[in-house]
């Protein structure tokens, strides 16, 4: 195969793109890709301090690699999840990378700094690890980003991510989750805004761009996630996409740009009525904010009656991305 | 060729000459949810793998 743009050997081909490209010209790419995603959803503003959630997986050191090669003021964020030699690993991957190109990396470890750790939570609630893991990275992404005052809080969430998390909310129409579901969060109160760079981008380019690059990224699948309900939504994306090149990102996109805004409604309603956790300040439908509730069961601490979460919020059978 | 595959880690021989998309017909995998490497570089579904290659065939799934 010949490179779309220049004409030499092709090292990776995009069938939905019914494209292929040369090293140089496929990285192009993915800045092009990124800076258009950030263009059209207005996800950073010039001088903008973005805080990266780095785990040292191909897409989140990819996304912060991008992010800084466009000259944006990115540092990354890593979570220490307690799961055994593949967080030794992960860690590993994203000091490395932080160190080689001189970028601050604040260290977060749930077990050091809150007492449990993913596997522990997963056992103690009987919730499955993927549930505890999403939850507590949703919470410290923001508490940090927040706290250190950064603008926005990067993902490394791509098309195949957010393909599978909308065919799992869509399956069980979830209206709440559908109707949050956006490459942007803006910032509202105890909100620090959330942005998706790479929804232009599937997790085959971003695996390749890291190869490309010299990316040293954590290859091995997590452990705790091998079978998941995510796993299987890409699957039976992936067999779409084998059969018709281009259904996920038309999937995706036609529902960013014709689906979503019939949903709105059901998360405005989820917006309505947060209030302050009264242990750590996170807004909150509920008493207890989920994931003080979660750190309080795995520590084993007894949450008073009157700070009990209630009916409300509802146990969050679909999907956020970050869930696993 | 030695081919490398993950999630379990193992090592195969497959007999070659064989084109990329022929070999990832013959184990089965799905070539949206993987990288070929020859190598130490990237292949496109059309090259054509020497009996002598090191391959190794790289996952991109990820579970969350």
């Amino acid at each position: 195969m010949k490179c779309r743009r220049c004409r030499g050997p092709a090292v990776i081909d995009i069938r939905r793109h019914n494209a292929a490209f040369c090293r140089d010209c496929f990285l192009h790419h993915c800045r092009e890709q990124v800076k258009r995603a950030i263009k059209d959803h207005q996800m950073i503003a010039p001088g903008d301090r973005v805080l990266v959630a780095v785990s040292g997986g191909k897409d989140s050191l990819a996304l912060w690699d991008l992010l800084t090669d466009l000259e944006i003021e990115a540092d990354g964020l890593y979570l220490g999840l307690g799961i055994g030699d593949y967080s030794d690993e992960s860690g590993r991957h994203t000091r490395e990378f932080a160190a080689a190109r001189g970028r601050r990396l604040i260290e977060v470890d749930l077990r050091d700094d809150y007492g449990f750790d993913v596997p522990e939570a997963a056992a103690v609630t009987r919730r499955a690890p993927c549930g505890a893991c999403g939850l507590s990275k949703r919470h410290l992404f923001n508490e940090v980003a927040h706290r250190e005052g950064y603008d926005a809080v990067a993902t490394g969430h791509n098309l195949d991510d957010e393909a599978a998390v909308l065919l799992g909310n869509v399956l069980r129409w979830e209206t709440g989750y559908l109707g949050r579901q956006a490459p942007v969060l803006p910032a509202a109160p105890g909100f620090v805004r959330k942005v998706k760079p790479l929804i232009r981008l599937g997790e085959r380019e971003m695996a390749a761009y890291c190869v490309l690059t010299g990316i040293d990224y954590q290859v091995d699948e997590c452990p705790m996630a091998a079978g998941n309900r995510h796993l299987g939504l890409k699957e039976v994306l992936d067999g779409l996409e084998e059969r018709s090149a281009g259904a996920k990102a038309a999937f995706l996109f036609g529902f960013y740009d014709r689906g979503r805004e019939h949903f709105l409604d059901g998360a405005a309603e989820e917006r309505e009525g947060l209030a302050p956790c009264p242990e750590c300040g996170s807004p909150t439908t509920g008493t207890l904010c989920a994931f003080c509730t979660l750190r309080n069961r795995a520590t084993g601490v007894e949450i008073p009656v009157e700070l009990r979460v209630g009916p409300s919020p509802p146990t969050p059978v679909g999907r956020l991305p970050g869930d696993g | 060729m030695k081919v490398l595959l993950r999630n379990p880690r193992r090592e195969i021989e497959v007999e070659g000459p064989i084109t990329v998309v022929k070999l990832l017909q013959r184990l089965d995998i799905n070539p949206e949810t993987v990288l070929v490497i020859q190598g130490d570089t990237l292949v496109t579904r059309d090259a054509r793998l020497a009996d002598t290659d090191d391959i190794e065939i790289r996952p991109v799934t990820s579970g969350g």
